[in-house]
Formats: structure tokens, sequence, C-alpha cells
């Protein structure tokens, strides 16, 4: 048995048992000093004088029984017990500080501590699997020229002009899981969007992913009950009719039933058993964010949906749609693993496609795929860094308060400082004490935040997803954030704790006993909290500057005039599988529901399109008019193309759009084989400089035998098309009606009765006509282009907030300072006002003295600010990053309040009586 | 009354220990026992020896309990443990080859030299 562990014993004993260790030392120390009395007695001493001698022998007993208790190892424990009441009973004493104090930590704290874990969630979280470091996402980058010809996924062009996409053909995907030595097995998968699941009769729109039949196995994942997606489920087009649901599905539908495994529901009508239920926090490999609700196996997708254009999309060798990753195996460095599937890539392009003269081969790239897909962190690293920056910001604000509100206080304790030093304090000791007292503010204000956080993680979420959408992003308390907050705590703590500390500790017994409160002369010592102060004001300056920029931009948006009349409109989608309502079934049908929701009481009116309005959606095609000279185009092109929209032919009177020349749409064109379109007037600027485009024809088509011809019957006002923020495309509209294929649209209904009240009969209106057809995304056309400005909007009032929080703690810097100022020079005024000073000079003095402080903070400011808002430039609308009314105002605003808050000190100044403040000590 | 001498820093741990390891004692009894080896001619500070004692407590050396003492006063006793008596016979080992190694240097004469380096290698 080890001396520590006898030791950890002890201790432990005489922490624990402390009453009964005291009684023990008391009881000890009166036997000794009794017994030597006794014996001193026998010796023939009188008992009285024994007793006192054996006292003298004996010692101090208080000291004799500390260095026992040290002894014990309790020395630091007493200490720090010490410290803390002491430190409890300054705090109560001054409760305004102490609010003040723990208050604006709290909110900093809370704000950092809710903005990191969104940085957490967004940024570095890793998928639910085993071991989510070992995923490879295959990525493939291509020049202009690349042999990728169709591809349905998402691409992201490179700033050379190059693009990188993640999507494969199936039989290139085949033949790499074939051919793959270097990685453990490749798998597939893809994000279906929304699909119409009817469970027990009840349609809604869920979001599907398909998975290959080794993506269980690979993941390494196994479902909380029943069973795995397994390969024999994915062996066939058709042969595993079954679904694997998230938890948050099971929750919401089936109320976390274990009688769900062998349920059957419709999936886009085809009847699906339910087999296994996820684990929670297992999302798939799309995102890390949110589950869909449905995964399926890959070769379902023949049965989902209607054949691609070149073919079944299992067997289409020019369609790039699945996503493959997979495991690295740990002998094989990834630089090898990549170049030897760079060169499986090109053989299975090869292989599988029929290559053109001047196609180039893609070239492959084993990205992270720890995190899937990772769109989160590509669309939001920007903002969640800016929004770093500035909680970071507010807290460095909220330390330089409290360093300097301490700083002040320090200076009026250094009396009591002296007095400690005097009667032998060490310096480490009193160090000891205002750190105590520091760190026991940054706690509090630490549990406070971390309440703040518990409060506002419900709401913060819902600030970045669109106002109809289920808030899926769960901000859980990770130990990540736990220790981020603990750190953050301590580390203010320290840092707002130290200056004063130190000063403290600094204390001269001996000048500071003498000098207390008898300075004539101005005092240099605030030189430090007037640093802190300056530099309090220049934060604030930054923050108030970057959220008026913020601010403006939003007002510059909700300015915007879309064009068209966005009140009283409700939009929701329709998506008809491909494989019930292949084209031009999926036409009809849309003209069946167009006409059953006109009927629906409270319904002024109602339309559709395929390409809803400031939806952040486009769609371009090319523009041949008749009779010009054809223009040639290179792939990738886009110079001659135009924005266009199918739309129902209501669609203008519904929208409130303007016909400028000509005529609007009219029900006889329903049918008419002439098809037309109405253009707006950027089209007409842009296509038509010269003549009237009325009566004029065109072609999306640029292959001379496939063109269509299209009349152009009136020319309306220009709208915004896709957000809010850019000018209106060259754009015409088009009659879905005389289309072959329209697919999915968003109707969009005139009425005056509030959403959720009209709903119910439009939904059973639909689902007369299909009982598996569900209204998807219900949502206001407000809401929805609210969407589009979504990022603005929580940038306004996130830094809104920032700035009103640093308003308020200039405010409180500058009064304390200079009422601190005033406090301690209350003598000099005296002499000045009795020499024959006016109240009215010295209340500028105290006025000017501020102002220089807070000119000084504010420039600071404003030049940080400058060149901090260059980074933002892209976030902002209708303004310059230096934009001159932001900075003025800041600027304005914040010596304003810096005058206001130096106030009541200079009239408090000016009110000095000379007599008095003379007499005073 | 015969010169007294004050303690050397360090010492009292093993004279204490020393003082226990001959019977068990209370906190009195170890100073009248150490006095009374010594011969009256080391002074002890009363109040000091306690600290020590719970010091010797806490790393283990000795451990305590209470009882009776002659006038059926209840009394702290200590008593050696086993690791406290490994620790006096290292500590008296120690010592004496250290009073060995200052006795001979201090006895030093220059003929002799090497032999008390030899000794001191030793």
């Amino acid at each position: 048995m080890s001396a520590r562990w006898s030791r950890l014993k002890s201790w432990l004993r005489s922490t624990l048992g402390r009453r009964r260790l005291e009684q023990d030392m008391d009881e000890e120390v009166r036997f000794h000093i009794e017994a030597r009395a006794d014996d001193l007695v026998r010796e023939g001493v009188v008992p009285n004088e024994a007793i006192r001698r054996a006292r003298l022998e004996f010692g101090a007993v208080a000291s004799h029984k500390d260095a026992m208790r040290t002894s014990l190892g309790l020395r630091w424990l007493d200490d720090l017990w010490c410290d803390l009441r002491y430190a409890a009973r300054i705090l109560r004493k001054s409760p305004g500080f102490t609010a003040i104090a723990v208050g604006s930590l709290a909110l900093a704290i809370g704000a950092n501590t809710t903005i990191f874990s969104i940085a957490n969630e967004i940024l570095y979280e890793r998928l639910g699997v085993p071991h989510p470091e070992q995923l490879r996402l295959f990525t493939l980058t291509g020049d202009k020229n690349v042999a990728v010809h169709s591809s349905w996924g998402n691409w992201d062009r490179l700033p050379d002009g190059r693009t990188t996409f993640n999507s494969f053909t199936y039989p290139i995907y085949q033949q790499l899981k074939k051919d793959n030595r270097v990685l453990q097995d490749i798998f597939a998968f893809k994000d279906l969007g929304h699909a119409n699941v009817t469970v027990d009769g009840d349609a809604q729109a869920v979001q599907l992913e398909l998975v290959s039949g080794n993506f269980y196995e690979q993941m390494k994942v196994n479902p909380a009950i029943g069973r795995a997606i397994l390969p024999a489920d994915d062996s066939a087009p058709g042969a595993g009719a079954v679904a694997i649901i998230s938890d948050g599905f099971w929750q919401r539908s089936f109320g976390r039933s274990p009688n769900v495994i062998g349920k059957v529901i419709n999936v886009n009508t085809i009847p699906v058993t339910i087999i296994g239920v996820n684990p929670r926090g297992f999302t798939g490999a799309k995102s890390v964010q949110s589950s869909p609700e449905v995964f399926m196996p890959l070769s379902m997708i023949s049965l989902l949906r209607a054949d691609s254009l070149g073919g079944p999309y299992l067997s289409n060798t020019r369609l790039f749609w699945v996503q493959i990753m997979a495991r690295t195996k740990p002998e094989v460095p990834i630089a090898q693993a990549q170049t030897a599937l760079n060169l499986a890539v090109s053989a299975a392009v090869r292989a599988t496609m029929t290559l053109k003269k001047d196609d180039t081969m893609p070239v492959l790239t084993l990205d992270d795929g720890s995190r899937g897909l990772n769109f989160a962190a590509r669309q939001f690293a920007k903002p969640v860094y800016v929004l770093l920056a500035l909680v970071g910001f507010v807290l460095l604000l909220a330390c330089a308060n409290i360093a300097n509100l301490m700083l002040a206080r320090a200076s009026a304790r250094q009396r009591e400082m002296s007095v400690r030093l005097a009667l032998g304090a060490g310096r480490s000791r009193i160090l000891r004490q205002v750190l105590t007292e520091s760190l026991m503010i940054s706690f509090m204000g630490g549990a406070a935040g971390v309440f703040f956080y518990f409060m506002g993680r419900s709401t913060v979420p819902r600030l970045f997803i669109n106002a109809w959408e289920r808030p899926d992003l769960n901000l859980s308390f990770h130990w990540q954030v736990f220790s981020f907050t603990a750190a953050v705590t301590i580390l203010t703590g320290i840092l707002f704790g130290l200056i004063p500390a130190w000063s403290s500790s600094k204390a001269e017994v001996g000048t500071a006993l003498k000098e207390a409160g008898k300075t004539a002369t101005k005092h240099r010592k605030a030189w430090s909290g007037k640093a802190i102060v300056a530099f309090q004001v220049a934060l604030s300056t930054m923050l108030v500057v970057g959220s008026a920029l913020f601010i403006r931009t939003l007002i510059n948006l909700n300015s915007i005039d879309p064009g068209f009349r966005a009140d009283h409109l409700l939009l929701f989608d329709i998506n008809p599988p491909s494989k019930q309502y292949p084209a031009p079934k999926d036409v009809a049908l849309h003209a069946r529901i167009e006409e059953a929701l006109r009927s629906v009481p409270g319904v002024q009116s109602v339309t559709l399109t395929d390409n809803p309005l400031v939806a952040s959606d486009t769609s371009t095609s090319g523009f041949n008019i008749q009779g010009a000279p054809k223009v040639e185009r290179k792939r990738g092109d886009n110079s001659g193309s135009v924005s266009l929209a199918d739309v129902g032919h209501d669609f203008l009177s519904v929208m409130g759009i303007p016909v400028i020349a000509g005529r609007a749409f009219a029900p006889q064109d329903v049918n008419s084989p002439q098809r037309v379109a109405v253009v707006n007037q950027t089209l007409v600027r842009q296509l038509f400089p010269h003549d009237n485009p009325i009566g004029r024809r065109f072609s999306l088509d640029d292959n001379p035998e496939k063109q269509e011809w299209i009349e152009i019957v009136g020319i309306v006002g220009d709208t915004r098309y896709s957000n809010l923020k850019d000018e209106a495309p060259a754009l015409h509209f088009d009659l879905y009606n005389q289309l072959q294929e329209i697919g999915g649209a968003t109707y969009t209904i005139r009425t005056q009765m509030p959403p959720e009240a009209i709903t119910p009969s439009l939904r059973a209106a639909v689902q007369k006509i299909d009982r598996d057809l569900p209204l998807m995304d219900i949502r206001t056309q407000q809401q929805q282009i609210d969407a589009t400005t979504q990022q603005e909007r929580v940038f306004a009032s996130l830094t809104a907030g920032f700035g009103l929080l640093a308003l308020a703690l200039a405010c409180v810097g500058i009064y304390g300072i200079m009422a601190y100022t005033v406090s301690q020079r209350t003598n000099e005024i005296g002499i000045r006002l009795a020499l024959g000073a006016e109240r009215g000079q010295v209340r500028s003095m105290v006025l000017r003295e501020a102002t220089w402080l807070a000119l000084f903070g504010v420039l600071a400011g404003l030049a940080a600010a400058l060149g901090l808002a260059q980074l933002v430039k892209s976030m902002l609308y209708g303004l310059k990053a230096a934009d001159p009314l932001s900075f003025a105002g800041a600027g304005s605003l914040l010596l304003a309040i810096a005058i206001i808050a130096a106030w009541i000190p200079a009239m408090r100044a000016s009110r000095v009586e000379p007599m008095e403040a003379l007499r005073h000590e | 009354m015969a010169k007294q001498v004050d303690l050397m820093q360090g010492t009292l741990d093993m004279l204490i220990l020393k003082a226990v390891s001959l019977g068990k004692l209370h906190g009195y009894g170890v100073l009248l026992r150490i006095q009374q080896i010594s011969g009256e001619q080391l002074v002890i500070q009363q109040g000091s020896l306690y600290p020590a004692l719970y010091r010797l407590e806490h790393e283990g050396s000795i451990k305590s309990e209470w009882g009776e003492s002659d006038n059926n006063r209840r009394a702290k006793y200590y008593t050696l443990t086993p690791a406290g008596r490994k620790q006096l016979i290292a500590e008296t080992e120690k010592w004496n080859r250290m009073a060995g190694i200052i006795g001979a240097i201090l006895s030093l004469t220059t003929n002799n030299w090497t032999e008390a380096e030899a000794e001191v290698q030793s």
C-alpha cells in the first residue's frame, strides 16, 4: 500500500468527517495541556499557574491547529472555502455590479454556446456511424468538355471554370465496385428528395433515400429493431419492396410501436414492407443534420420513378446520378487508392460509354465523406464563421466591461488590500482571492449562459430553416459544446480578473494606507481603465456598424417590389409519381386538380407553375426566334438562353402581374394546338430591341428538326424570378396545358382565408382525385419570399441583438469609468471650484474627457469595421461595404451614448460643494 | 539544568517514529519519552509535535486510536504501522551513514583525505 493511497484515504476521511476531526483536534490539544498541567502540579506548581505555564509551553493553539490541518492537506481546501465565502459576501454587497457582470457575461456566454453548437453541428459533426473518418466520398472534376453529358445531382463550379460533382452512372458504379482492391467494398446511395408516402390512408410527403444492398454492412450500422437492407434486397429491380424508417418517422407516425415491423406502407403508391427502424442518431449518408424518413434498396428506383430519357436508371450508361462512398483500408495509403481508382474510373467510362471526339475524362478524388455530402457546411460555412467572430467580439466586450468594473472596484478596495497585506497576507494569497472573485462571477455567468442556451436551442435552429419545415437540426448538448463553454467561462474569468488582481496585489502597504482619499491631482492610475473603456467603445462601434450593415441589407431587400402581389397567396406542391402518371398523364392530372380546387369554398382563384417565383428555383432553355439567323452555341455556353416558367392560364391574374401589351392567356388557349407564351419586358428589351414581339414565334430547342414554334401573345411586367436580389432576367411564361410533360408543380391559390383554415378542404379535394397524393410544403407566398432572405434576416436580428448588448455595455463602461474618475477627483474639483471655476466649466471638463475617450474608441472601431466589412461584402445587398450611412450612424450613436452615459457623473462633479470636498479627510 | 540543543530540521519525524516504536503513546507521552530518552537535552516546541504526528499519520507511518489514559481520561494513542517500521529502519540507517560520513569529514586530517573519499563513494 503506497503512501499516496494512504494520503488520499486520510484526506477523504478528514474532508468528509470534518466536524469530527475538529473535535478530535480540540480534545487532543486539551488533553496535552491538562496532562502537562497535572505534571506541573505534581512538581509543586499552583494549579492556576500550572495551567498558564502548560498553555505557554504549548504555544499558539490556533496556529498549531492550522499546521495540523496543513499536515492533512486541508489547507488549500480551507483557503478556497474561505475565498469563496469572502467572494460571495463581496458580490452580495454590491448587487448592482454583480447583476451587470453576471448578466452581461451570461448573455455573451449563452450566445457563444449557441452559435458554437450550431457551428459544431454544421461544420464539424460527423455521421452517426462507427469510424466516420474512414468514409471517402467519390468526387469527379471535369473541364467544360467532360464526358458527362447528363447528370442528376448537385454540382459546383470551381473558380478555374471546371465543375465538380459526385454523381456516377450505375454501370460505372458496378464496375468500380467489382474492380476495387484498394478500398473496402464500395457502396452507393441516392437522395430522392420528396416521396409520397401513405400510412394508414394518410398521405404525407417524406424524404426518401435509396441505398445499395451493402450500405448498412459498410456503414456498420444495425437497425434499432428489425433487420438491415441486405444485398439480396438490392439484387434485381423490384426484388426488395422493403423499407427502413428513421427514428424520427417511427416516433411521428407510428408512436414507437414495435409492431411497425412487417407493416405495409405505400411509397409513391407502391406497397412496401417496413423491415427495420434506424437507430437514433443515424442520418444516412447524405447529411449529418437531418435524416431522410425512409430508406429503400437502390434497385427500387425502377418502380419508384418512370424511366429516365436514356432508358432504365440502372442500365443507363449516360446519366450520372448515384453517389458512391467507401471506407478506407488501413493498409492502403489514400493517395495510392486515389490513383488506382482514378484509372478505374477512366477505364469504366471507356468501357460503358461511347465517347465523342472532344470529350475529356473526369478526374476522381476521394474526398472526406465523414460528413456525408456536406451541403450544410458548404452553404453555411461563411455565415457561421462570421457569426462566430461576432459573438466572439460580444464575449470580449463583456470581459472588457467586467474587467473595467473590477478595476474600478480594485482601486476602491486599495485600502482593504493594504490592510490585508499589512496583516501578513502574501501577494499570491491576494491574487488568489481576487481571481476567486472573478472566477465566481464567470461561473455564475457560465451557468446562466448555459441556461440561456437551453432556452434558445429550440428556437435558434428555426432561424436556419424555412417557416414551413420541420426543425430537424437538433442542437444536443455535446461534450464539445460543454468543454467549449467551460473553457470560455474559465478563460473569461481569468481574462477579466487578471488585471484587477494584479493591480490589487501590487498595492504598496504604506503608501496606499497613507494616500487613501488624499490625492488632489489627476489620478494616473485610471489609465488602464480608460484604455479598456476605449477598447470597449471600439468593439461596440464594430458591432453596431455590423448590425447597421445587415439591417440596411434586410431593409433594402424588404423594400424590393417583386413585380407581383405576394399577399393572400397560399402555395403548396403536388408531386405526382412519374411511374403512375407518365407524360402526358401528369399534365391531365394537374388540369383536373386545378379545376377541382377552383370550386373549393374560399378559393378566389387557382393557378399552378413548375417554377414558383422567388423560391430559389430556375429553369432555362434556348430561345430561337423564327426567321432570325441561327446562333451557333457551344456546350456550356448559356449566353442565348432565357428563363422560363410553365404556368396555368390564370397565372398572370392570380399573381397580379400586369399585361403591358397584347393579351394574357385565355381559357381557349388551353386546348388550342397553337402554343402561346407571354414574355417579360426585359426579354423584349434584350431580344426584340427594335421590333414588336407580339405575333413573333420562337422555339426552345436549338435543334432544327425538333423545333416547335410558340407564339408570343403578350408582354408582361418584370417580376423577380429566383430570388429578390437579382433583377428580372429575360423570362417567358408558357402554358403548361400545352406541354407533353410537367411533373411536379406548385399550386398558387388566392384566398382571404388563413392557410390553416382552408388547407383541410384543399387536401380533401386533391385526395378525392388520388388518395395517395399529399399536399407538400404548404406555405404562403410571403413565407416563400422570406425564405430566400432567411440568412439576411438571421443576420439582421442576431447582429441587432449583439449591437444592442454592445451599446448597453459601452454605456455601463463609460458611466463606470467617469463616475469613478469623478469620485477620485472630488478634492481636485473642490479646489478648482474654490479657486473660482464655474460649475459649467467643471461639467464640460468631465464631458470633454468622456468625449475624447469615446472619440478615440469610435475612430479605432470604425477603422477596424472598415476592414472587417470587406469580408462580409458578399452578404450585403444594395449598399457598399463602406456604407457611409451605417458608419456615420454607428459612430454618432456611440458618441451620443458616451455623452449621455457621462452626463450623470458630470452633473455630480459640477455639484461638488468645495467646503465639503476639502473637509472630506 | 543541562544545556539544551535545538532539534535539527527533519529529525522530529524520526524521533517520533522511534518513540512510538517502543509501544503505543499519546501525544504528550511522545513528548515525554523523547525528552526522557534524550536526557532532557532536546527542546521540542510542544505544539509543533502535533502537526508532525498528523503528517506521519496522513502518510500512513503511524496510526491512531482513542483510548483511556492512566488517569482514566480519553486520549488519542499512536502506534507504528508496518510501513512506519520500514521507514524507521530506513531512516535510521540513512542517519547512521550520514552521521558516519559527516563525522569522518569533520575529523579529517590532510593525510587521510583519499581514504574518506573512498568511504563516501561506498
